[in-house]
């Protein structure tokens, strides 16, 4: 589903990625750790396109990333969900229309959207705060909001930096029991996290980032 | 239609968000499309006085003295069936000698002693008003004047070229002026439009990584370049028609004959001023918002 071959990323003159090379399978969920600063959000925005490699070859859902125009960029991301590290909801919007962009964008019908917004706000167990603001909800709830932006357009491949920065533990498993969840339902999961706790005991895959690459791969 | 629905929603926020942009943005346009179809009006009321006076532009061609009947008509009809020339006017050595008495009316006493008409017959030939150029005429009055039995030609010389030098001013000098307010329309909205679109960057960028397409993001800019654009035409046809409904009431009364020279304004203008104001509003957006990467 997502994979990546001898794929080096600097930014302009410090190499931060080299070399690298990793693949996650369709309907696996696997984790990415390592110290800050390592590459871990980079490596997610190369596969979102927000940032090209240098070198090697990035396959996401099928689409060759050093093939793709800007004019298809848009079609690849409608297959791939994000949950931004630094959230990037839209201040002056509702929950409600936050959640909805994701839908817009695709150019749905109002009514579809309603019904799909509704649903996934009752998944992340928000639908009282629907008329909300993002700045009147605390830090998971806002978290929560971006999940379900996330996964409101039921994307192929679901990508999550951070997605229990600063979380208690109890929030932290509602999130995670979320993504098994959404994983279950055929979604490819990567999660990025410094937070052991979360792949601990899953028996999922977890790459360890240093020094520019993978330092190594244990199951969790 | 799919499309249009969250641009459409989004332009009606913004239009009112930003009331006081838009408003201003508007009447500017306004002001400046009003001073275009103005100054484009008077150009053409000008013109359509010189195209006045050009039809009466004649060439006189004098012909020899000895010329018989048949040699006469021979020229005759070969300025007939030259198609520069839409009109041709005999006038014989009598003829020209009445008109002459009428013209100097009480003095034509000092015609009494001439035993002989000593004026020539002539052709009085008129023009296509298209080929009514200095350059042009030149060229036709010589050719004509090596036409056996032609004497010599005459025509308004002078007057021909400083009317033609004044025409032409004037159509540089609207299309110039023209030209300023349409940079002028463009940029206006260029502005606004770069501003709204700056205020939404953080949206936009949050849009992209969403999956929003480029159309998906300039619409909504370009609509409510469209619809500024718009408003701004019509409200400058409400004023140019009020202006000029009232000046040439005012006129009228005040010179009853400038109904023949002032040519009177079609009812298009109303609805292409507003074509116009949009779509130079919408180039202006297009600008603003500019290529979009992601
Ligand atoms: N746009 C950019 N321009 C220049 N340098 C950048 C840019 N983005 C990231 N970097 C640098 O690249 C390195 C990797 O950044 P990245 O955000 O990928 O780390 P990370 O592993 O996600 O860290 P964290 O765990 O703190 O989120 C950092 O040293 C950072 O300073
Ligand atoms: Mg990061």
């Amino acid at each position: 589903m997502i994979s990546f071959t001898n794929v080096s990323k600097s930014y302009e003159d410090e190499l931060i990625l080299k070399d690298f090379t990793f693949n996650i399978d369709k309907g696996e969920v696997a984790y990415m750790t390592g110290p800050s600063g390592a590459g871990k959000t980079t490596l997610l925005k190369l596969i979102y396109c927000a940032e090209r490699p240098d070198r090697g070859q990035i396959v996401v859902a099928g689409w060759d990333i050093n093939k793709l125009k800007q004019r298809t960029i848009p079609f690849l991301r409608r297959n791939v969900g994000i949950v931004f590290q630094d959230f990037r909801l839209l201040l002056n919007k509702t929950v409600f229309d936050n959640i909805a962009l994701a839908l817009r964008v695709h150019y749905q019908h109002p009514n579809a959207i309603r019904e799909d917004v509704n649903a996934v706000l009752k998944e992340v167990k928000l639908s009282h705060k629907a008329k909300t603001f993002p700045q009147q909800l605390s830090g998971g709830e806002q978290q929560r909001v971006v999940i379900a932006r996330a996964m409101v357009s039921k994307p192929t491949v679901l990508l999550a930096d951070e997605p229990t920065g600063n979380l208690d533990v109890d929030t932290s498993q509602t999130i995670m029991n979320l993504f098994r969840e959404i994983n279950a339902r055929g979604t490819t999961v990567l999660i990025a996290t410094h937070n052991h706790d979360l792949f601990h005991g899953t028996g999922r895959r977890v790459f360890f980032l240093r020094n520019k690459n993978i330092e190594k791969e244990i199951i969790g | 239609m799919k499309i249009f629905r969250y641009a459409i929603q989004t332009v009606f926020k913004s239009l009112w968000r930003e009331k006081w942009i838009n408003f201003l943005t508007i009447l500017s346009i306004s002001i400046g499309l009003s001073l275009l179809t103005s100054f484009i009006m008077i150009t053409l009321n000008m013109d359509s006085v010189l195209q006045r006076w050009a039809k009466n532009f004649g060439i006189v061609v004098y012909l020899d003295e000895d010329l018989n009947k048949e040699e006469e008509n021979a020229l005759k009809n070969r300025f007939l069936k030259d198609t520069d020339i839409v009109e041709v006017k005999y006038i014989s050595k009598e003829e020209a000698l009445k008109e002459l008495h009428k013209t100097l009316g009480a003095n034509a006493l000092i015609l009494e002693g001439l035993d002989e008409n000593p004026l020539p017959s002539s052709f009085e030939l008129r023009l296509k008003s298209s080929l009514i150029e200095p350059g042009i005429v030149k060229n036709k009055a010589l050719q004509i004047e090596q036409m056996p039995g032609v004497d010599e030609v005459q025509y308004g010389e002078k007057w021909l070229s400083s009317l033609y030098a004044v025409s032409k001013t004037m159509k540089v000098g609207a299309m110039m002026v023209g030209g300023a307010i349409f940079i002028a329309i463009t940029f206006i909205t260029y502005s606004t439009i770069k501003i709204f679109f700056y205020r939404r960057k953080d949206e936009i960028e949050t849009l992209k990584l969403l999956g929003a397409t480029r159309s998906f993001i300039r619409l909504p800019f370009l609509l409510e370049g469209l619809i500024i654009g718009l408003l701004g035409g019509i409200i400058s046809s409400l004023v140019i028609f009020g202006i000029y409904s009232f000046t040439s009431i005012k006129m009228v009364e005040f010179l009853p004959s400038i109904n023949l020279v002032m040519a009177s304004l079609p009812f298009q203008v109303y609805l292409i001023v507003p074509f116009a104001g949009a779509v130079v509003s919408v180039i202006g957006s297009f600008i603003a918002v500019g290529k979009i990467r992601y």
